[in-house]
């Protein structure tokens, strides 16, 4: 622990300074050498020592563990600092950790200011112009500290009501377990059918479980619990509010591919359970107090001629195939027929559509490539080829692969048993990818490839089927997307708060990821994420109400004058207006916040002309200080003969 | 044996957690957000499992003790969560409903009412071992505390090695070593538990081809993770025999996985990003080294792994498609790899100052004798839903999370904590209203 | 200490990063390790709407010599935002011009979280252009 220095607190308190005189305390976090190594830590502490207002400056190898939090609440507790400077990390990290610390020592947890001297100064930065950089910045944060006042949570009730958007497994998943906690829950789905992808499938790899009866089974809890109300063909058309009341509507949605013959309920094999369409008409409006998204994925659509699809009727993507697979009779020769015509020998092509490599692949219609492995694709490939060597023998399958991706648990023994039943594995690099040919032969199509196993050999195979392993992409959710303000990340799909720390929450508070919108997953993965977005939409639903930040706009009464500006300036209908109040006798207009409706933009700050209105934690004055503290000289004000012991570096000349 | 013990407290929670990894951390804190009072029991002196001795992860690269210690710190200081560190749990079974697991904590020598973590015993100890904590390469005192960053910071005595001298009592300013402390037993009940009993790397000392640990400079991944990280043994990356900077550094894949002859015939899932993620931590500490990664699939298939590896290989990380097939001691402590070449064809043997083995995984808890709750063939625990509700064991209202169930990466392993957590709290709500249980719900 | 270069000798540029977009896309520049000009401070905004045009005069007026202003462009979650936002940059270009004040030296642009060559090309062409103009210096007529 760094020894404790106190200066004599020769600050004297800024104007607008807060009736508590600011005494602030900074701490500046080693980061293990990650910003050590860079910016020299010691120097910054002892400059910051001797800033007006700082009563306190210490550092930590690690300011985020278990000592460094205990060290800030220490000089809380004792009085010794009434508002916090952390310098460490990206305060999407460890924001939330320094705040809830303060609050542990009886502290207000917004009189706190975060100094980023990690992503934003030792990862970018070094030398003398770091370390510079780094005290201009945790003095800027000491200035706006000297201006925080203590803010309270706006607490906001929650309705006990949750929406799932899809209804895959991940979403069927989410809404058992929001119900199983006497969460109300309306789950939508645009499709008739309930199960999503996996009802396109068979024998799950690598265990065997039959994927439909897995449908069914979620499908049939689904329907027949009370607490769940089941909306296929149905659509969200508009979508407000906040974390606790979000306002959600619902609308049918086309009805065309709804099979006519089956009732509500029944098994409709390759699409799924068959669910209750929403009623035709009038769009159905209610609150809700959290949604879960799993609006799962999209199969990869082949280019027209990509590894002859399009070309020849004998190119077939795995679902399809799977899909055939599963209808097709066994026969006393035992060759795979597809209809009527013998499969003597077929190639599974991976990575179709997924692992695209600029420069070595075009951009299909989309404009993008998936860069992404789709991490189920490899199993579900190998899973095909060893249904067809199983119960077809005499069919030939080749694998045609980059890299064989068996990660699971299971999937390793199944890859051995498939080389055992002699599915012959081919290895091609991405720069050479195989070619698939139609010639006149006794096989419709060749498939040349140079293989990689054999030392790199160029073999013909020829094959009566070319199956191609597609991978997933995000499903078009764009209307999503921009109604809900999710982001979404550079391979497209749905992008987490932080993939370990958060990993199924959005930005938006209220709002989380279950399944394969947010990346390829399994089924088991899926209802991993699924129940885990549960748990946390669960927790918040069930304690009936929901604390938001406090960064919301605020009117100064004794300066508002009633223009009005701010109201005409305003964003988000219903968050200011403007009331009629009684002051002095006189009836005047004067601007009012609807708190929880704020999204704290700003955008009245910057009208009023009479400086009444201000986003709290957020403030004009606060930034002021901010630009003025970066442009101060005031931190390098040392002593002669201190500058020698307090940069170990030669002053940095002139640019 | 256990009849002899004397249990002489008894604990009730709504759940009780074992294993204090991440795994374990975030399923109890999910259950306390949802207002259960939860017990993590934890083997070691300190919570924060296997991830909290890592440098970096992948594919964010942010240093795995600020992603660790933020929830450790969570865990320590909720309001619904209890830590008991440093506990052998001798049984757990269901009884009459609930769960009870019957536990020894271990003495630590230390009053942990006392201890104020100011580590002064450390500094005055005389005696010093070979820190597993730093991989063995550097020492650690016989009183000290456990790493840098554990929760609780309270020391532990290790008293196989301790000499008795009596300097650590002497100096510690609040009485806190206890040389007579001795082992106590208690017994936890709950309604329900999450076992969370993590991994082990499979021993680099095992395999023959590789030296059986006998050749200078063959490390393990682990032990590389200590080399990288920022409390490292040297500061920064030396190789151990001679403490040269080393020029050239192999990473040997599937050394302890994909292996019948090590018993383990599966993917360990996390070593081709382990090794992608520190050979790209090689680059930026050791500019000029060439990392060389010997694998026989690259198996980078978590969101953002794809870029991960292909950023790698265009950072200048070779990769040689080949498996290792013999390792031998070289000239100068250089290790020679020696492998089947798949471009070229036939055998080719290539010498580095350093070499890497990447260590599969192996269960971290055996149940056998102390909980009834089965396995599968891999020594995992088995899980009975696998694509619809995996966290279920067949043990009813016990459920497992992470690693304790089948080699998986961190971002799964805390997907799953809080999927497990979930079927926990389903299971507290249907004993609480006296539903129908899932499990019975499958049995129709 | 004598050879310190003082903030306003360096040429300080001012970066607005928007909470949601630019500021974790300088977050992701710094995870790649990419290095750019040391005088570019970067200041977290909800919004830059929040900004009226009296604060970017008075940053040139305390010596900033560039701003720029990284908003989340089309995916700005505040509806609207944006729109008023670009409004107000060009009554401020009006103001830049009256006080005589180059208006390359403040740029409005779009970042997003993964940005990195964008928010790269930025600063260093903001960078490039505070080196050649110096200081910001008002037009003494203008003041008056």
């Amino acid at each position: 622990m760094s020894d404790l220095k106190q200066t004599a607190s020769g600050g004297q308190p800024a104007s607008g300074c807060p009736a508590d005189e600011a005494r602030i305390g900074v701490y500046i976090c080693h980061c293990g050498g990650n910003i050590s190594d860079h910016v020299d830590v010691e120097a910054v502490r002892e400059r910051m020592e001797k800033m007006p207002g700082v009563t306190v400056s210490r550092t930590n190898m690690f300011m985020c563990s278990d000592p460094g939090q205990e060290s800030i609440m220490e000089d809380l507790k004792s009085g010794l600092v009434n508002r916090v400077v952390v310098a460490s990390c990206a305060p999407s990290l460890h924001e939330t950790t320094f705040r809830a610390a303060i609050a542990r020592a009886g502290g207000n947890p917004y009189q706190y200011e975060h100094a980023n001297i990690r992503e934003q100064v030792s990862w970018v930065h070094h030398g003398a112009p770091a370390t510079d950089k780094a005290t201009r910045l945790i003095s800027a944060a000491a200035g706006k500290a000297r201006l925080l006042t203590p803010l309270t949570p706006i607490r906001v009730e929650a309705q006990r009501r949750a929406l799932v958007i899809g209804g895959g497994v991940a979403g069927m998943r989410a809404a058992l377990d929001l119900a199983a906690q006497g969460v109300r829950t309306d789950l939508i789905e645009l499709s008739p059918y309930l199960g999503g992808g996996l009802a396109r499938l068979d024998k799950l790899a690598p265990h065997g479980e039959d994927a439909a009866g897995i449908v069914r089974e979620l499908a049939g809890n689904i329907l027949s619990d009370p607490l769940i109300t089941t909306h296929c063909q149905a659509r969200l058309t508009a979508f407000g509010g906040y974390v606790g009341k979000f306002s959600v509507e619902i609308s049918p949605a086309s009805r065309t591919a709804r099979a006519q013959e089956a009732a509500p309920g029944a098994f409709v094999p390759g699409k799924g359970v068959l669910g209750p369409a929403q009623a035709p008409g009038a769009p159905e409006r209610f609150d809700a107090g959290a949604v879960v998204m799993a609006t799962g994925f999209s199969s990869y659509a082949p280019q027209k001629g990509e590894y002859g699809f399009g070309d020849n009727a004998e190119a077939v993507t795995l679902p399809r195939f799977i899909e055939e697979l599963k209808n097709a009779q066994t026969a006393p020769d035992g060759m795979l027929r597809l209809g009527s015509r013998p499969v003597r020998s077929l190639a599974i092509i991976h990575c179709v559509g997924s692992r695209q490599i600029p420069g070595v692949h075009e951009e299909g219609p989309s404009g993008h490539l998936n860069e992404h492995c789709s991490r189920t694709c490899c199993a579900a490939s190998i899973n095909a080829a060893l249904t067809v060597r199983k119960t077809f023998p005499a069919t030939r399958v080749y694998e045609l692969y980059r890299d064989i991706r068996t990660y699971g648990r299971g999937q390793e023994e199944m890859y051995a048993e498939a080389s055992a039943e002699k599915v012959t594995f081919l290895r091609f690099d991405v720069e050479s990818p195989p070619e698939v040919v139609r010639v006149n032969g006794q096989y419709p199509l060749e498939v040349r490839v140079r293989d990689e196993l054999t030392f790199g050999e160029n073999l013909e195979l020829p094959v009566d089927l070319v199956v191609l392993a597609t991978g997933m992409e995000p499903a078009p959710i764009r209307d999503l997307i921009d109604m809900l303000k999710l982001p979404v990340g550079a391979d497209r799909f749905l992008l987490e708060t932080h993939p370990k720390l958060r990993p199924v929450e959005l930005p938006v508070a209220g709002v989380y990821l279950a399944g394969t919108c947010q990346a390829p997953m399994d089924a088991g993965e899926a209802a991993n994420a699924a129940s885990s977005a549960a748990a946390k939409a669960g927790a918040l639903l069930r304690r009936g109400f929901v604390e938001l930040d406090p960064f919301v706009a605020e009117v100064d009464p004794a300066r508002c004058k009633g223009t009005g500006a701010c109201v005409d300036a305003c964003l988000n209908e219903g968050a200011l207006r403007l009331q009629e109040t009684e002051i002095g006798g006189e009836k005047v207009m004067r601007a009012v916040v609807t708190p929880a409706l704020c999204l704290g933009c700003g955008a009245c700050a910057a009208v009023c002309p009479e400086g009444a209105i201000n986003v709290s934690g957020w403030t004009l004055e606060q930034y002021e200080a901010m630009v003025d503290m970066i442009l101060s000289e005031a931190a390098f004000a040392v002593t002669a003969d201190e500058s020698v012991s307090a940069s170990p570096e030669p002053a940095e000349a002139a640019v | 044996m256990d009849a002899q013990r004397e249990y002489a407290r008894e604990y009730a929670f709504d759940a009780v957690v074992i294993g204090g990894g991440i795994a374990g951390l975030q399923s109890a804190l999910d259950l306390a957000d949802q207002g259960y009072k939860t017990a993590v029991v934890e083997k070691d002196a300190s919570i924060g499992g296997k991830m909290i001795r890592l440098s970096k992860v992948f594919p964010t690269l942010d240093c795995a003790s600020c992603i660790t210690t933020p929830k450790m710190a969570a865990a320590a200081h909720h309001e619904n969560i209890t830590l008991f560190t440093y506990c052998d749990v001798n049984e757990a079974k269901r009884e009459n409903g609930r769960v009870e697991v019957r536990i020894t904590q271990r003495p630590r020598y230390v009053d942990m009412d006392k201890c104020i973590g100011c580590r002064k015993c450390e500094y005055a100890c005389p005696v010093l071992v070979p820190d597993a904590e730093q991989g063995g390469f550097s020492g650690r005192k016989a009183i000290r505390i456990p790493f840098s960053n554990a929760i609780p910071q309270k020391a532990v005595l290790d008293v196989a090695n301790c000499m008795l001298c009596g300097k650590c009592a002497s100096v510690c300013p609040t009485g806190a070593v206890v040389y007579g402390q001795k082992p106590e037993s208690f017994v936890i009940k709950a309604d329900t538990a999450v076992l969370a009993t993590g991994f082990e790397l499979n021993s680099r000392l095992d395999k023959p081809q590789y030296g059986l640990g006998q050749i200078p400079n063959v490390i393990d991944a682990m032990q590389m993770e200590r080399l990288l990280a920022p409390h490292g043994p040297y500061g920064r990356v030396l190789r151990p025999s001679d403490g040269k900077v080393p020029d050239s550094i192999a990473y040997v894949q599937c050394a302890g996985s994909r292996d019948a002859s090590m018993g383990v015939s599966y993917c360990s899932r996390v070593c081709c990003m382990y090794a992608i993620k520190q050979a790209m931590l090689l680059s930026g500490a050791l500019p000029l080294a060439d990392i060389t990664i010997y694998y026989m699939d690259i198996r980078a298939f978590g969101k953002n792994y794809e870029q991960f590896y292909q950023n790698a290989k265009a950072m200048g990380i070779e990769f040689v498609k080949a498996k290792a097939a013999w390792l031998d001691a070289g000239e100068n402590g250089s290790v020679a790899v020696r492998y089947e070449d798949q471009l070229e064809g036939g055998a080719a043997t290539r010498e580095h100052d350093l070499a890497v083995l990447s260590m599969g995984m192996l269960p971290g808890w055996s149940p056998r004798g102390v909980c009834p709750v089965d396995v599968a063939g891999d020594g995992f625990l088995k899980t009975l839903r696998p694509k619809t509700n995996p966290s279920l064991t067949t043990l009813e209202g016990v459920f497992t999370a992470g690693t304790a169930a089948g080699p998986k990466d961190i971002v799964d392993t805390i997907t799953e904590a809080g999927g497990a957590a979930m079927e926990a709290a389903k299971h507290l709500l249907s004993r609480q209203t006296g539903g129908v249980s899932l499990r019975e719900a499958d049995h129709e | 200490m004598g050879t310190r270069t003082s903030a306003k000798a360096q040429g300080t540029i001012l970066i607005l990063a928007t909470e949601s977009c630019a500021y974790p896309g300088a977050d992701s520049v710094g995870q790649a390790h990419s290095s750019y000009p040391a005088n570019a401070y970067i200041l977290k905004v909800k919004a830059p709407v929040l900004f009226p045009e009296r604060f970017y005069i008075d940053c040139f007026r305390k010596g900033v010599s560039g701003i720029i202003i990284m908003s989340c462009g089309e995916e700005c979650p505040y509806e609207g935002a944006y729109k008023a936002l670009a409004k107000r940059v060009d009554a401020i270009y009006a103001l830049m011009k009256e006080h005589g004040i180059d208006i390359r030296r403040l740029r409005l642009t779009a970042i997003c979280t993964v940005c990195n060559r964008a928010f790269l090309n930025e600063v260093n062409q903001m960078n490039a252009i505070v080196q050649e103009l110096g200081p910001p210096v008002f037009d003494q007529a203008a003041e008056a």
